[in-house]
């Protein structure tokens, strides 16, 4: 409980800061939507892109002059950034002990390396969380004056949802991340390297029918927000390989930590 | 029971050499020094004893139990001080020690101002503006606020200014006549000398010797310092004899063996000083070293 309470403290700020940007962007995005909001003039000037950069941003999935289609778009920034945040989180709240030359104290204590992950990965869990509610919380805000309908209400739970399985799925590589690296400096530019990658696929993936087995090695595809808004809920193939891949990272992670040699 | 019992322990980074074929036991109340230069695989054992590394080979016991299985166990009872100390450097020394204690499952607060207070620590600085020896001071007190049955000491008196070096020797004394066991890693044989009853010496990741201090300082080596007119070289050209100098006409060497030659030849000069004593430890150690 000590542990998991100082790691809470310890990443207060970084919550903030990720919270804060956030909040940014969907003030920012929602400004921007009022101008294409019940204006069909806009879909006009959508239709003179050139097809692949359709594609990429998978604009031809929503309509952007909805509140529904415009919350599609923003969910590719909600993965996004609930991926890489979850990511970090989850590798640096090992790594750092090592990259701070603290775990010399820190595992000195009475405490089991098990006991420690627990601690740590529950401290960023609730990170991961409130992250989520706090994107929830800022978008209901933001929509509030375009008056949505329950449609939208359904479908923003669903984002948030899919999101906070993304998060999961990024926290739990992290900190398998963070547990095995022998190269502690750099797990966490590994995770966002693996992020981006990830996000990279899944652009491609969009783009060309040749490539689309991609989306099985992306989790952006898994929980695709055109795909989502289409059927109205996650697919349970990706759900099951999600989950897989996340008890795969923790068991490793665990194994590992607790076998190899600390980097002091 | 030995309090901590090391057999061939053996570790290897990757192809370099930590320590190899290390074996020693140290009992209840003792207080063990263990030398050797840096590099020499000082902190790898405490490292194993405390199992932050895990060994190649070999096994290590402290409180008669292993330290690769029964770790946090043995770790409740262990005060650890590195050579270095870090931590949370957003933490304030008071939230730190609290945090600390709160692993131990008992009261420690009495104990921590106690500490605090000897050491002279001032308990609402944040860790970040501490200086190098203020930390250390952090970390004698963090170490010892559990009461530990045994004290791993890494080289602690880095950064200590010598007033709290006397003290923080004071302390362990007193430690040790509560029944403290300490482990006392240096490569400063002065300070060794000082607080320690047996010593292991460890060069290149082996064990030379272990032996009581006493021994190591009374059955092997005299000094012997004689200022006389005339003498020379090979005015003590015994058996035994070692190490000879000559400066401002004080002739210096070791002597091992029957210390009764060399009162013989001592009588047959016409002196005007003589010292017989017994060397320094770091006298001895560079013998090891040669």
């Amino acid at each position: 409980m000590n542990i998991f309470i100082r790691e809470l403290k310890a990443n207060l700020k970084s919550l903030l800061i990720w919270s804060g940007v956030m909040l940014l962007l969907i003030l920012v995005g929602t400004a921007k939507f009022s101008a294409y909001y019940n204006n069909p003039s806009m879909l006009a000037i959508l239709d003179t892109f050139p097809k692949a950069m359709i594609d990429a941003m998978s604009l031809k999935t929503f309509n952007l002059t909805t509140v529904i289609g415009f919350f599609g778009l923003m969910f590719l920034y909600f993965g996004l950034m609930g991926g890489i945040a979850a990511a970090m989180w989850g590798s640096d709240i090992i790594s750092k002990e090592e990259r701070d030359r603290t775990v010399e104290f820190s595992l000195v204590l009475p405490v089991s390396r098990s006991r420690v992950i627990t601690a740590k990965a529950l401290a960023a869990l609730v990170n991961c969380v409130l992250f989520v509610l706090v994107t929830w919380g800022g978008s209901l805000v933001a929509v509030q004056s375009y008056k949505p309908d329950q449609a939208f209400y359904d479908y923003l739970t669903l984002e948030m949802e899919a999101m906070f399985v993304l998060e999961l799925l990024f926290l739990a590589i992290g900190l398998m991340l963070g547990c095995v690296m022998k190269q502690y400096k750099r797990s966490g530019s590994t995770a966002v390297a693996i992020i981006l990658t990830a996000y990279f696929l899944s652009v491609m993936s969009g783009m060309q029918e040749k490539l689309d087995f991609l989306k099985y090695f992306t989790p952006f595809k898994y929980f695709d927000a055109g795909e989502l808004l289409r059927s109205g809920k996650m697919d349970a193939v990706y759900l099951f390989i999600s989950a897989a891949i996340i008890v795969v990272s923790v068991v490793a992670a665990y194994w590992v930590y607790n076998k190899r040699d600390l980097y002091i | 029971m030995s309090i901590i019992e090391v057999t061939n322990l053996t570790k290897y980074y990757g192809k370099s050499r930590g320590i190899v074929d290390v074996s020693f036991k140290e009992e209840e109340g003792e207080i063990f020094g263990f030398i050797g230069p840096n590099g020499a695989g000082k902190s790898t054992t405490i490292r194993l004893l405390l199992s932050l590394i895990h060994p190649t080979s070999g096994s290590a016991r402290v409180f008669g139990k292993d330290v690769t299985t029964h770790g946090p166990e043995i770790r409740r009872d262990i005060g650890y001080l590195p050579s270095e100390v870090f931590y949370y450097e957003g933490m304030k020394v008071i939230d730190l020690l609290k945090y600390s204690a709160s692993f131990y499952g008992k009261d420690c607060t009495e104990r921590l101002h106690e500490l605090s207070e000897y050491m002279e620590l001032e308990l609402n600085r944040r860790i970040s503006d501490l200086s190098y020896g203020n930390k250390k001071k952090v970390g004698i007190v963090q170490g010892l606020l559990h009461s530990p049955k045994l004290l791993l000491l890494d080289e602690p008196t880095a950064g200590l200014d010598p007033l709290m070096q006397r003290k923080f020797f004071d302390l362990i004394r007193k430690e040790n006549t509560r029944g403290v066991t300490v482990f006392f890693s240096s490569h400063i044989l002065g300070e060794v000398q000082r607080l320690c009853t047996r010593v292991g010496i460890i060069r290149e990741g082996r064990i030379v010797e272990i032996s009581d201090i006493r021994t190591l300082q009374q059955d092997n080596y005299k000094k012997v310092n004689v200022t006389a007119a005339g003498l020379d070289q090979a005015t003590f050209a015994l058996p035994g004899v070692t190490n000879v100098q000559v400066e401002d006409g004080t002739l210096h060497f070791f002597f091992k063996g029957d210390i009764n030659a060399v009162l013989k030849k001592l009588s047959s000069l016409k002196l005007s000083d003589v010292t017989i004593e017994e060397p320094t430890l770091e006298e001895i150690f560079m013998h090891y070293y040669e």
